[in-house]
C-alpha cells in the first residue's frame, strides 16, 4: 500500500499520507513503479521523509523545485522539517 | 457546464442578486449600515477611514467600494452620503456614483444634506432601499455557462494535502472556466515566493510579468527589512504544526491553484481585470481583506481551498461570508480535515489521496459543484447570518 507521495522524479524528499513509525517500510509509486524507504524516525501524516540521503548544505527538492536546504546531514528515511532543513528566501535574520 | 444565472445590463452574469448599500465616505458609513438593518438581506459594506490617507490608498478605498456595486452579484445598489461629493476627488459624485452608474443596474442615491439631514435621510433611505429589492428582485435566472463565471481562489491553513490534492483540484477548475472563456483570479503575493519564476514565465505581456516580480521582490525586501527568519510570520505556525517547513515549499503547492493557462495582468488589490482568463492579483493573503478584494474585482464566487491539517476536531470555518456579495466554496484537500470539519465544508478533493483518483477527476466533480453553487445552491457559509469584519488592504502609512 501506497504510504508516501513523491511529486517527481527530481525530488528528494516525499509526503506521508499514513503516520509511519521508526524501521516500517513505507512504499511509494514513481513512473509507474514502486520504490520503498526504510523510515529511521516517526514521520507523522503530511509530514516529508527523504527518500535519499540529503548531505547538509544541499537543497531539498520537491515539485522538482528547491524548497530550501539541509541545515545538517538527513539520512535517507528521516522525517524532514524545521529541525533539519531551512529556507532560503525571505532570511532577513542573515542580511 | 451550465447553471442559471442573472445578466446584468453590461453583460456580465451574476450567480446571486443582492441589493447592496455603500456610502461615499466614513462619515456616511452609519447611515448606510443603519438602513441595510430595515431592509430584508440587504448588503452592506462599512469601510475604513479614507481622510489622512495616501491618494493609493483612498484609491484603493473607493475601488474597493465602487467593485461591489458593480460586481454582477448586485442587482442594485443604495449609494449614501453626507454631501453628493465625499471627502476627496475619489469620492466625489462623478467618479464614484458615476463608476457604477456605467453598470446599468438600478441606482439610488441619497445625501444627508440634501433630504433634511440623518433622521429624514435615514427614513428616505429605508424607502430607497426597500424599491431597489423589489427592482432587483424582477431578475429572472437565464441560461449562462462556465465561461460566464468569475471565481477566485485563496488557500489557506496549507499543509501537504494542498499541493498534492486540493490547489491541484482548483488549479483544474480555474482550466476549465478559462478554456470556456471565463475569468480566474489567484493571489497572495507572500506566498508565491520560491516558486515566482515558473508564474513570470506564463505571463503574456512582459511589462505585466515586471510588474508581478517587482511585487514579489516587494515583499520579500519589507520581510527582510525586519530582521528575521520569514518562517516566523510565514509559513504561519498552522502550516507548520501541520508539516510544511518553508515558504518556498508552502509557496510551490500554492501555485498550484493557478492552473497551467497562461496568465494576463497583475492586478491590484480590488482591481477589475481589463480582459477574461487567468489574472494575479497583488495582495496580503489575509482572509478578511481578500475576498472582499476578489469580489470588488468581479469575482461572483469565491474558493477557500484549505489544508487544514492543524484543524482542531469540529472547528468551524475561519471564514463565512468575507466577499460581502460573493459567496466562498469552503473546500479541503485533506482527507483527515474532512473527517475532522467536514459539516462545514462544500467540498472534499481528498479521493485524490484516499483513492488516487486523476486530478482531473475531482476537478471536474468540483467543477459541477461550482456550477450548483452558481445556480443557487446555497454555501455553507450563506447559511449563517455572519457579518466579519473585513477591511480593504491598504498599503501606506496614516496621517
Amino acid at each position: 500500500m501506497i504510504s508516501v507521495i513523491v511529486m517527481n522524479v527530481a525530488d528528494n524528499v516525499g509526503n506521508a499520507i499514513v503516520d509511519l513509525k521508526p524501521l516500517q517500510t513505507a512504499i511509494y509509486e514513481l513512473d509507474g513503479k514502486e520504490h520503498s524507504v526504510s523510515c529511521q524516525t516517526e514521520v507523522p501524516y503530511g509530514f516529508k521523509i527523504a527518500v535519499r540521503k540529503i548531505p547538509k548544505g544541499e537543497d531539498v527538492v520537491k515539485y522538482a523545485e528547491p524548497i530550501g536546504i539541509a541545515s545538517r546531514d538527513i539520512n535517507e528515511g528521516e522525517c524532514v522539517h524545521v529541525h533539519n532543513i531551512m529556507g532560503k528566501r525571505g532570511r532577513g535574520d542573515l542580511e | 457546464m451550465n447553471f442559471l444565472g442573472y445578466k446584468r445590463p453590461d453583460g456580465r452574469v451574476g450567480i446571486r442578486n443582492h441589493t447592496l448599500i455603500i456610502a461615499n465616505g466614513r462619515n456616511a458609513a452609519n447611515l448606510g449600515a443603519l438602513i441595510s438593518k430595515s431592509v430584508q438581506g440587504a448588503k452592506c459594506f462599512v469601510a475604513t477611514n479614507e481622510n489622512g490617507r495616501g491618494a493609493d490608498d483612498r484609491a484603493a478605498i473607493a475601488r474597493t467600494l465602487t467593485g461591489l456595486g458593480n460586481n454582477p452579484n448586485v442587482g442594485a445598489v443604495l449609494v449614501v452620503g453626507a454631501k453628493r461629493d465625499g471627502s476627496h476627488e475619489e469620492f466625489f459624485y462623478d467618479a464614484f456614483v458615476g463608476e457604477i452608474a456605467g453598470s446599468g443596474k438600478p441606482l439610488e442615491t441619497l445625501f444627508m444634506d440634501e433630504c433634511g439631514g440623518f433622521d429624514a435621510a435615514l427614513g428616505a433611505g429605508v424607502r430607497k432601499a426597500r424599491n431597489l429589492l423589489i427592482a432587483a428582485s424582477r431578475a429572472e435566472r437565464v441560461r449562462a455557462g462556465l465561461g460566464d463565471l468569475f471565481l477566485a481562489v485563496k488557500c489557506g491553513y496549507s499543509d501537504a494535502s494542498s499541493g498534492m490534492a486540493g490547489n491541484p483540484a482548483v488549479g483544474h477548475l480555474f482550466d476549465s472556466v478559462v478554456d470556456a472563456g471565463g475569468t480566474a483570479v489567484f493571489s497572495e503575493t507572500t506566498e508565491v515566493i520560491g516558486a515566482e519564476h515558473l508564474l513570470s514565465k506564463r505571463f503574456t505581456s512582459p511589462c505585466e510579468a515586471a510588474k508581478f516580480l517587482a511585487a514579489v521582490q516587494r515583499v520579500e525586501d519589507e520581510a527582510k527589512a525586519l530582521g528575521k527568519d520569514i518562517r516566523t510570520i510565514n509559513p504561519i505556525p498552522a502550516n507548520i504544526a501541520a508539516g510544511l517547513s518553508t515558504l518556498e515549499e508552502k509557496s510551490l503547492g500554492a501555485i498550484a491553484k493557478a492552473g497551467r493557462r497562461p496568465l494576463g495582468q497583475c492586478l491590484r488589490y480590488a482591481e477589475s481585470p481589463k480582459s477574461r482568463g487567468l489574472h494575479f492579483m497583488d495582495s496580503w493573503m489575509s482572509s478578511s481583506v481578500l475576498f472582499l478584494g476578489f469580489a470588488a474585482a468581479g469575482s461572483v464566487l469565491n474558493i477557500f481551498q484549505v489544508g487544514g491539517g492543524s484543524f482542531g476536531k469540529g472547528q468551524m470555518m475561519p471564514t463565512a461570508n468575507a466577499g460581502v456579495v460573493a459567496p466562498t466554496i469552503f473546500m479541503t484537500g485533506n482527507p483527515r480535515t474532512f473527517e475532522n470539519t467536514g459539516e462545514d465544508m462544500d467540498f472534499s478533493a481528498a479521493g485524490i489521496l484516499t483513492e488516487r483518483r486523476p486530478i482531473s477527476h475531482i476537478g471536474n466533480v468540483l467543477c459541477e459543484k461550482v456550477c450548483k453553487i452558481a445556480g443557487g445552491e446555497l454555501t455553507k457559509g450563506e447559511t449563517l447570518n455572519i457579518e466579519e469584519v473585513v477591511e480593504v488592504y491598504l498599503r501606506g502609512a496614516c496621517f
